[in-house]
């Protein structure tokens, strides 16, 4: 654990990551000394350029932009991390259990997973939400997790076919452990990098679903959050009209988010497979790669 | 052949199943799924034409598979029902229009991101730790994560209203009628470069690491050793030994990434008003259309799994082993 701390810490990818998730977690918990402005309320006159009032300027029915910036995280860090557990978990245990079980039951698992796989999910999900009506964001982030589980299911059984046929697992199961044993405490610690990889891409993938969902007009109206947030500045024809700042500024803090968490997922990603890793430990061997000495 | 028959089978189910959530969704809403479906707001429905929609989607007397009986048989036989909002208009027909541009918006990036990205990727595998594999492989994974709304809206902005360089909507002049002339061509075009572009920046990032890593992975093998010990040119063990190898997960991960492309292509059309699927579903959306909503669930499954068996087709092609089991 602790080496997988300080690699993290050593890794300058991981680093940038979390200190951006981190900043906009702290942005999104300290909004309300932040900003004097309630986000749903007419605090100004409508489509105000950027001021000293109203730093990123005002929305078309004249509601604070930053206020809603500020709350706004609030639901995408919520919906993003809440679906991004929900949907690594399913996941992780029809992973596990598919890949140590095998059989009737991994044919059946499989099958299933195979089937969500094809089925495109941004369709899937539309149709689901236009039944469901204004969507909150608690129904986006459980449809979320009961749709998007089987990318994650696949790799995951695939990492427990390898592992499970290590000498540990084989030994384990010659002295009689149960089989949920096994699959908790010998397998699942062994596949954890690859459920960690999972994690980080499920909450991006959720981040940017929600605020889909939203944009394309299947949130409720009145959830502050940043997918509203676009919805609201594209049905008023902000940039139409010239008000850049209605739109962009939810544009960029899905960016720097979406950057943030890519990062951490890529760093995850060289951390659980060294072959994959850029940093300092190869600019070396690849520094004498270029000179020739090296040279194979 | 076995194994195109065992796909092919594999994809009738998974049909079956984005039929099978179409039939049971309406039913398990709280409320009268025919009042769900059919709630024609400013539409003039009259009674014959709700009862022939109504036989469409199965809503007739019967037991529960009677009325999944019935509207599996009116989704094989091609009936989709009508549009709620334009009344008459089937929604195959409807659908069909749109398909058209989505398909070729589609198409074209794909084509474009999968070339550049795979050839950026073996590149920045080649010269891993240096600055292009960081700056590009960075830059891709950043990419990917944003969402594809986000980049056409900023595009949008650039390039359509701030810089005046393209058109801000549709696929091609309203003024001008469809024909094979060098006008419409050409106004086409100008009219997709910008959805194509953000659309292929999206995609191109997926493709470079899932080709960077591949790549990696494999050149640490005995072969690539040996070859750079024969002698051989850089770029000859870059193509010919490493990439030719590292192209096969690739081809597969490309079957995974069409539904990226549709969720994007669908999103990248709304921002640019460009008249494909993606548009028509934003519409039925906001009309609460459903019977449009549906059948775009089937056409996109149906254009998903295509794709994935055009993909299975190449892997059968690209890879021996499969054609001789």
């Amino acid at each position: 654990m602790r080496a997988v701390l300080r690699s993290f810490a050593h890794n300058k990818k991981a680093s940038i990551g979390l200190v951006i998730v981190f900043v906009i977690v702290a942005l999104a918990i300290a909004a309300p000394w932040l900003t004097e402005y309630d986000p749903t309320r007419r605090v100004g006159r409508p489509h105000q350029p950027p001021n000293w009032d109203h730093w990123l300027g005002t929305t078309r029915i004249g509601q604070d932009v930053f206020a809603r910036l500020l709350y706004g995280a609030r639901t995408s860090l919520a919906v993003g991390f809440g679906a991004g557990i929900l949907i690594t978990a399913v996941g992780t245990v029809l992973g596990i259990v598919a890949g140590y079980r095998g059989g009737r039951t991994d044919e059946v698992i499989s099958f299933f997973t195979n089937m969500v796989l094809v089925v495109p999910n941004l369709p899937l999900l539309l149709v689901l939400a236009a039944f469901i009506g204004q969507a909150s964001p608690w129904v986006i982030a459980l449809i979320l997790g009961a749709t998007s589980w089987a990318w994650g299911a696949r790799v995951t059984r695939a990492e427990t076919l390898s592992v499970k046929q290590k000498d540990y697992v084989k030994s384990a199961e010659m002295l009689g452990e149960p089989s949920w044993r096994i699959m908790s405490f010998e397998i699942f610690p062994n596949v954890v990098s690859i459920v960690g990889i999972n994690f980080v891409g499920s909450v991006i993938f959720a981040v940017i679903t929600e605020a889909t969902l939203e944009f394309l007009g299947l949130g409720d109206p009145k959830t502050v959050s940043w997918g509203m947030m676009l919805f609201n500045a594209q049905n008023a024809s902000a940039l139409q009209v010239g008000a850049w700042w209605d739109i962009l500024s939810p544009c960029f803090a899905l960016i720097a988010l979406g950057a943030g968490l890519s990062l951490l997922n890529f760093a995850v990603d060289e951390i659980a497979n060294p072959r994959l890793r850029t940093g300092s430990t190869l600019s070396r061997w690849s520094l004498l790669m270029q000179r020739g000495e090296g040279r194979l | 052949m076995a194994f195109l028959f065992r796909r092919l089978a594999f994809y009738l189910a998974a049909f079956l199943a984005a039929a099978t959530v179409n039939f049971f969704l309406p039913r398990l809403m709280p409320g009268n799924p025919v009042e769900i479906m059919f709630s024609s707001t400013g539409s003039d429905l009259s009674v014959e034409n709700l009862e022939a929609l109504k036989l469409t989607f199965g809503f007739v007397d019967g037991p529960l598979w009677q009325q999944y009986l019935t509207y599996l048989h009116s989704v094989f036989t091609g009936d989709l029902g009508r549009s709620i909002k334009y009344f008459p208009l089937p929604v195959t027909e409807l659908l069909g229009r749109a398909l058209v541009w989505t398909v070729g918006l589609m198409g074209t990036a794909t084509l474009i991101s999968f070339t550049l990205g795979t050839v950026l990727g073996i590149m920045a595998a080649w010269r891993r730790g240096s600055t292009f594999d960081v700056v590009f492989s960075v830059g891709a994974i950043v990419a990917t994560s944003m969402p594809a709304m986000v980049l056409s809206l900023v595009a949008l902005f650039i390039f359509g209203f701030e810089l005046n360089w393209f058109p801000t909507g549709y696929a091609a002049d309203p003024a001008l009628d469809p024909a094979v002339s060098w006008q419409y061509v050409s106004s086409v075009l100008r009219h997709g470069i910008l959805p194509v572009l953000t659309l292929s920046i999206v995609l191109t990032g997926g493709f470079l690491v899932t080709m960077r890593n591949n790549m990696i992975n494999l050149l640490g093998e005995d072969y690539i050793v040996m070859a750079r010990a024969k002698g051989l040119s850089d770029s000859r063990v870059m193509f010919w030994y490493a990439a030719r190898n590292a192209l096969l997960p690739t081809v597969s991960s490309l079957a995974i990434a069409i539904g990226t492309v549709l969720g994007g292509s669908l999103v990248t059309e709304v921002v640019f008003n460009y008249p494909g699927l993606g548009n028509t579903l934003y519409q039925a959306i906001l009309a609460r259309d459903y019977p449009v909503i549906q059948g775009q669930l089937l056409i996109m499954t149906l254009a998903m799994l295509t794709a994935n068996f055009i993909v299975d087709v190449s892997y059968v092609l690209l890879d021996p082993r499969l054609r001789r089991a």
